[in-house]
């Protein structure tokens, strides 16, 4: 089945098609096409090395393919730089974590905010100097309340949407990597991205978080977006996702709905296969997290 | 016919000694990961050991070539990895660059003070006797540059490409910890790696020695591997044949543009393109260069950032400095330091604050490693000299202007390339102007250019006083401008393009442009520091500006702190009054000074127990526990985000 006639979701985000890319004598990934559409929920899974990060790089444009195009709303951006793919409303995480670690965590949801403001216009450069206003009774410096209060506002508002409230001043490379994956989520947020492609931001999580990072990409799905997740924590997954598309050495080996997945042989003897008990997040007492 | 042919040899000869440098730093770099900056140095060095040998103590060529190529690359090879860059693993990528500069200007300063640079030495050629082929005459010398050219190269090849401890010298780098689960000593094969790229150095000086018709010298020998800097590029500092081949190529190039090109350019000119030649090809590598992929490699700083102060804070700082300026120029307005006077010295201090403080916001903050901002200071002084009389404040804003548009176009070729690229970029440019531009008495003329004091009409700075006032507001001011750049929009980004250059794509920033900018104010600052520092000497001329002076500074700032403004200013404050002491020593202090303080990647002011916390300065950045977080979600995400619109 694709992933039209598997959801009731809406147009086409992103294709993929037939990309390929080489590492020398060593293929990341083989003629691999997927499609995401606004409003669902798609996986990506694999085992360690089957090339997702790499397919996420082709996609966000770090990684140029040898072959293929990547179209974002049918625009080949297969060539385009990263920072224009992002302008056309593509966003992602990491799966090491790339933070702006000198940065607070506020801060780094801030630079996602203010992507779009140019510096030099003078009443950003005004910001910058103290006004009288902007002083507190007890001597310190208040927060901003000119061009980039805004962006304070909202990034406390996003980071508070992912379970970090309070923790805005806090230096981004002393947070706990349950947390650092969480800023790095509010940082794509704050790009407002039509995509989404988030690369195991479920590891570091406990259950409860992760039950809620469940609910908050089905709540920005609901919202129209589109999200793309790589994740090995099976549970989460197929309790999520609309779509699911197996790769394995670079292959794309299977697609379907979860429960397709689940039943699909060739995912069972090329990935599943390696856990004990059924892939249907209910063995094993609790998440059936797979570590190929 | 004859003369090509002479020309091809003469120029394949130059480029096999070429290929030798280039070659050790491709071996240092693929078996450790640092560009070694001191390849050059450590060529000088072992030139001047091989003249003593073998023209001031008569030791048979063999012997001395074996004592100083075999023995003494070797052991300063292995020393060299041992005392320090061992020590270095897991630093920032900016931190063995700095190191190999260290070790740079202390090899240059230490030949200083054994080798005085008035006396002339020529080095003969090893083998004497020339033969005749096609008629042109053919130097054994030559041919025994090229033949050992050829022999080392293809030897590497080997090494790297057939044999297991090649494969273990160039897996040192991937991965240190999986070739040590293989049973091989990461250590050691990095230390390996460092003997043989001294040892390609130490060759390459040797070789390159008797090329030198008017005698070696400390300068000339230590940046006669610019040229290997060009071919080692060119070769993706990976290649051995494809640097060999380059290295052959700018050889060829240099001697058919010095034989052919510039007997029909204007005389004057003929010195400047010759110098600037390595520059043009590094500079033409460079360009050629494919770009670097944006790799995300899970960094994450985890330096603890420097307190920014905040804008009042920022404020009253200043004003107490001026303040404390003013009572320093009242104080000792007629007082001497060694032959200078107090407020004269205090001006040099505070315009070379402002260049400490361009590489507090260049490299500080956005990470990208600058040696040429003694050059822009030069320039800037040049312009400030030549506009409006050379007194006026027109000559100011013009020295800001010109070095700031130059500084965007040095810095465009290499922001699609890492870091290192800007630092080569900039060491290339600041050889360049030294030598070719500064160094030309049509430019600077052989007194120097003169500039006089700035007068406004109602105002002039004419007295010592008033002058050093003067320069201490602009460096007040640069130091507001560098911390209110720092706590604006723009800070933020140059800290992230820093941090992570990957992520910093990815939520929709361009890389490069945010470089160029940064780069292009960093050089206008340096030039405005260069007009003002023109104005407080009077007259300057090409050894105010010269290279090694340039990276001595710039280690300095990063001995004392680069993320602070307070690291620029003492940073200048050492500078000057070391020069004052002890002019030949100045290298000295700081290349051990770079070594001594290792990987703190915050210098000196950034290690804790130096702090001083000013009781009314509130908040620091707190890096202790995190409360648990809770649980995702909630009322805050219900809307999604709203974008900040431009």
């Amino acid at each position: 089945m694709s992933p039209a006639e598997g959801s009731a979701a809406g147009a086409d985000v992103l294709t993929v098609s037939d990309v390929a890319v080489r590492f020398g004598g060593v293929a990341a990934l083989r003629e691999a096409s997927l499609t995401v559409r606004a409003g669902t929920v798609t996986g990506l899974i694999g085992p360690n090395g089957a090339g997702k990060t790499t397919l996420f790089n082709v996609v966000s444009g770090l990684q140029h393919p040898d072959r293929g195009t990547v179209r974002l709303f049918g625009t080949d951006i297969t060539r385009m730089k990263p920072h224009r793919r992002a302008r056309l409303g593509l966003a992602r995480t990491f799966q090491r974590l790339e933070l702006f670690g000198t940065l607070s965590a506020g801060e780094n949801v801030q630079v996602g905010l203010e992507s779009s403001v140019k510096w030099w216009q003078w009443r950003h450069v005004r910001s910058s100097f103290p006004t009288i206003r902007n002083r507190r009774a007890d001597g310190a410096e208040a927060r901003p309340t000119g061009p980039g209060s805004t962006a304070v506002v909202t990034s406390d508002r996003l980071l508070d949407g992912v379970g970090l409230a309070g923790l805005a001043d806090r230096q981004s490379s002393a947070l706990p990597t349950g947390s650092a994956r969480m800023v790095e989520l509010a940082r794509a947020l704050a790009l407002a991205p039509k995509l989404l492609l988030l690369d195991e931001p479920g590891s570091g999580l406990d259950d409860a978080e992760s039950q809620s990072l469940g609910e908050l990409l089905t709540t920005l799905a609901r919202g129209g977006m589109a999200v793309l997740l790589v994740e090995h924590d099976m549970e989460l997954v197929m309790r999520i996702c609309e779509y699911i598309y197996v790769l394995d050495f670079g292959d794309v080996i299977a697609s379907g709905t979860p429960d397709e997945i689940r039943t699909n042989p060739l995912v069972q003897a090329a990935y599943l296969g390696a856990v004990a008990g059924p892939a249907d997040g209910s063995a094993g007492g609790g998440g059936n997290r797979v570590e190929a | 016919m004859s003369n090509f042919l002479q020309y091809t040899i003469f120029g394949i000869m130059l480029g096999a000694g070429y290929a030798i440098a280039a070659t050790g730093l491709v071996v240092t770099y693929t078996t450790s990961g640092v560009f070694n900056f001191a390849q050059g140095a450590l060529g000088m060095i072992a030139a001047f050991c091989y003249w003593e040998l073998v023209s001031v103590d008569h030791v048979p060529v063999l012997v001395a070539v074996l004592v100083v190529v075999v023995l003494g690359g070797a052991v300063a090879g292995a020393l060299v990895e041992r005392v320090l860059m061992r020590r270095l693993h897991g630093a920032s990528a900016e931190r063995p660059v700095m190191v190999t500069l260290g070790l740079l200007v202390i090899l240059t300063g230490v030949a200083t003070i054994v080798w005085s640079p008035t006396t002339s030495r020529s080095v003969d050629n090893m083998v004497h006797g020339q033969f005749r082929l096609v008629g042109i005459n053919i130097q054994y010398q030559e041919v025994l540059i090229i033949g050992v050219a050829l022999a080392v190269a293809a030897g590497l090849r080997a090494l790297f490409r057939s044999t297991r401890s090649g494969y273990a010298l160039r897996a040192v780098v991937d991965d240190p910890d999986l070739l040590a689960m293989a049973g091989v000593s990461p250590n050691r094969m990095s230390q390996y790696g460092w003997m043989l790229g001294t040892m390609m150095a130490a060759l390459a000086g040797v070789l390159l020695a008797p090329t030198q018709t008017s005698g070696i010298s400390i300068a000339a020998m230590t940046l006669l591997v610019v040229n290997g800097y060009a071919a080692a590029i060119v070769g993706r500092l990976r290649s051995i044949p494809v640097t060999f081949a380059a290295a052959v190529a700018i050889g060829l190039a240099e001697n058919y543009v010095i034989n052919y090109v510039l007997p029909h350019l204007p005389q004057n000119l003929t010195p400047d393109i010759t110098y600037a030649l390595p520059m043009v090809f590094l500079f033409l590598a460079l360009v050629t260069l494919p770009s670097v992929r944006l790799r995300a490699v899970g960094r994450l700083t985890t330096m603890r950032a420097p307190r920014v102060a905040g804008g009042f804070e920022s404020i009253v700082a200043g004003l107490v400095f001026f303040v404390a300026a003013a009572i320093v120029a009242i104080t000792f307005a007629n007082t001497a330091f060694k032959g200078t006077t107090v407020l004269d010295l205090g001006g040099l201090i505070m315009s070379l604050g402002i260049v400490g403080l361009s590489l507090v916001l260049l490299t500080g903050y956005s990470g990208q490693v600058s040696l040429c901002q003694f050059a822009f200071m030069g320039i800037g002084a040049f312009v400030m000299g030549k506009v409006a009389g050379g007194g006026s404040v027109l000559g100011l804003l013009a020295a800001t202007a010109v070095c700031a548009g130059i500084g965007a176009l040095v810095s465009l070729p290499t922001v699609r390339l890492s870091d290192l690229y800007l630092a080569l970029a900039t060491f290339a440019f600041a050889d360049a102007v030294a030598t070719g531009f500064f160094a030309d008495n049509h430019i600077y003329g052989a007194g120097g250019v003169s500039i006089g004091r700035i007068v406004l009409p109602g105002l002039s700075f004419g007295g010592d006083q008033a002058e050093f006032l003067m320069v201490t507001a602009f460096f007040v001011l640069a130091a507001w401008l560098v911390l209110a750049i720092r706590r604006s929009l723009f800070g933020r980004r140059l800290v992230a393009v820093n941090d992570s250059p990957a992520a910093y794509a990815t939520v929709g920033l361009d890389i490069g442009f945010t470089k160029v900018a940064v780069f292009a104010i960093a050089a206008g600052m340096a030039g405005l520091a260069g007009a003002l520092y023109g104005t407080v000497q009077g007259v300057v001329g090409q050894t105010d500006f010269a290279i090694f002076p340039g990276v001595i500074f710039v280690l300095f700032v990063t001995i004392w702190s680069i993320r602070t403004v307070s690291g620029a200013f003492l940073a200048a404050v050492t500078y000057v009054v070391l020069n004052q002491v002890w002019p030949n020593g100045v290298g000295l202090f700081a290349g051990l000074g770079i070594i001594l303080i290792g990987r703190a990647a915050s210098g000196l002011l950034g290690i804790e127990a130096l702090q001083v916390r000013l009781p009314w300065v509130k908040g620091s950045p707190d890096t202790a526990g995190v409360r648990p977080a809770a649980p995702l979600g909630g009322p805050a995400m219900a809307g999604g985000s709203s974008r900040v619109a431009g």
